[in-house]
């Protein structure tokens, strides 16, 4: 299957046009941004830092993801791109790039704010951008399980909890054993994974949290995938 | 000629309801078919079994040579255009930035923008953003929307049930141009006078099934009465039988100057689709 980058670029570009006239949507970003501020007072504490980081995931990434999708669905316009030449991967791939550019673009503000300066930038970065996918493939699935944008704001929200501050429930998981799965959760596995690179662990100590998130990665887009092939037939 | 589209015993049931029901008709290559019917008779159903979006319950269905299931390729998606009531545009752009990005997904120049703006006559509003579009205007964007890429095959459903008399004259002759040309129309619609300008051939839908299948003009000589209506300067109308009985009587009335004028009894598909289904169009 080939992939035309002038397409995924075409949809990016009405996104990011359409977007940037959305501030109900694209507002989401000051969260993170106010969060940083408030923290950056407290000093440098990585679960700090991760907090903001994670709740910039579930909030930018996953909620703006989510509600660009349901509006597609809500104004029946996913159906038209869905008839047009374009194919899965590349109007999905389209429709993620501003999500992704817009919370890449805030985690640099929230980590310039709060002056976070990983031990490893490179890997850190790359185990940030693998988490990026599953929060867009989250949103997606959201978005396209919903019918409207307010449904999809509403239905997001349990999740950007869990997501975004679901790590902070951890020190609970010895007293409430029904909490265990929280251990299991990309955005604790991303503290960790983080709590281990500034310790200066390699990558032996490592693959089993990148694992897990690539797991939920994986999961995540399958079921993705399989929605929206459901959402292509109006049985 | 070559059929661009194939259609054996289809039928979709929904649940316990039965959308469509033993169907089969076929469209020739540069063909104009019109599907007649009411709200809720089936149309839009064929459509969206003909476009990959609904599966069929049972039947075959065959458009440009692949079947339904194999519909959703990009090649076959490049040949069509597909006008439903579940079309969208982005309310938040302009008129021009909707089109351009359908001009990058199909590959086509956006210099065509302004082709298909001036077969819908919105030429000067391509700026205009499209939230501030009314009804008619944004049928038109949709349809414009439709033929940027220069589409083999058609599916239009209802293309101008919202818009004003002049426009939608204005969009038959572009419709009919692009006939001419040899695009293929497959065409939904109840309105009668659309079906009659537009149509080589209509079929008349009801309860899910195709009840008459033939040229519009056949139809009306075949359902016509025969009769002529002579309308006198007196203000009479007067039926008379065709043949020479009703010739004589014309001539009579002719040669005394009394004649307004003769007019043949042929029905309207309106007429036609009551007789068949016992219920108006609309």
């Amino acid at each position: 299957m080939t992939v035309s980058m002038k397409r995924i670029y075409a949809i990016f570009q009405k996104d990011l046009k359409d977007l940037s006239k959305n501030l109900f949507v694209s507002s989401i970003v000051i969260l993170p941004v106010l969060m940083a501020f408030m923290y950056s007072r407290m000093g440098d504490i990585l679960d700090l830092h991760y907090l903001i980081i994670n709740l910039t995931l579930a909030s930018v990434t996953a909620f703006i993801q989510c509600a660009v999708i349901a509006e597609e669905k809500e104004k029946h316009t996913l159906r038209g791109l869905m008839l047009s030449p374009a194919t899965l991967p590349e109007i999905l791939t389209g429709k993620s790039l501003v999500s992704l550019i817009l919370t890449i673009v805030t985690l640099v503000v929230c980590m310039m704010i709060t002056g976070y300066e990983p031990a490893n930038l490179v890997l850190i970065s790359f185990v940030i951008l693998l988490s990026c996918l599953f929060y867009l493939a989250l949103g997606t699935l959201l978005g396209l399980l919903t019918k409207t944008v307010v449904e999809a704001s509403v239905v997001i929200l349990p999740f950007m909890f869990l997501f975004g501050f679901g790590s902070m429930l951890k020190p609970l998981v010895d007293d409430y054993a029904i909490l265990g799965f929280v251990e299991y959760l990309p955005n604790t596995q991303l503290v960790e994974l983080a709590y281990k690179i500034e310790s200066g662990l390699g990558f032996g100590s490592l693959w089993s949290h990148l694992a897990i998130i690539l797991t939920w990665v994986i999961v995540a887009t399958i079921l993705t995938i399989f929605v929206y092939r459901k959402r292509e037939m109006d049985d | 000629m070559e059929n661009v589209i194939e259609v054996n015993s289809l039928a979709k049931i929904f649940g316990n309801q039965t959308a469509l029901e033993n169907v089969s008709f076929n469209v020739k290559k540069g063909e104009t078919l019109g599907f007649l019917g009411p709200s809720g008779s089936g149309k839009t159903t064929t459509i969206k079994i003909l476009t990959g979006q609904l599966r069929p319950t049972s039947g075959e269905a065959h458009v440009f040579g692949l079947s339904t299931s194999s519909l959703k390729n990009k090649d076959f998606r490049k040949r069509i255009g597909v006008l439903t009531d579940n079309s969208g545009l982005y309310n938040r752009l302009s008129i021009y930035d909707n089109l351009k990005l359908y001009c990058d997904l199909y590959n086509v120049p956006t210099a065509k923008i302004d082709e298909v703006l001036r077969l819908v006559n919105l030429t000067d509003d391509q700026k205009k953003v499209v939230s501030k579009l009314s009804k008619g205007m944004l049928q038109r964007v949709l349809l414009a929307r439709t033929l940027l890429h220069d589409p083999e095959l058609l599916f239009l459903d209802e293309p101008t049930s919202a818009l004003d008399p002049a426009n939608s004259k204005h969009i038959h002759e572009g419709l009919r141009r692009l006939n001419d040309q040899g695009t293929t129309i497959f065409l939904t619609t109840h309105d009668m006078s659309e079906a009659e300008t537009l149509c080589d051939r209509v079929a008349f839908l009801h309860k899910g099934k195709v009840q008459l299948l033939d040229e519009p003009k056949k139809l009306r000589r075949q359902y016509s009465d025969s009769t002529i209506t002579v309308e006198l300067k007196d203000g009479r109308e007067i039926v008379l039988p065709g043949g020479s009985e009703g010739a004589d009587t014309i001539y009579n009335y002719l040669s005394t100057d009394q004649v307004v004028s003769v007019h043949s009894n042929e029905p309207t598909l309106g007429d036609i689709f009551v007789d068949i289904t016992g219920r108006e169009l609309v």
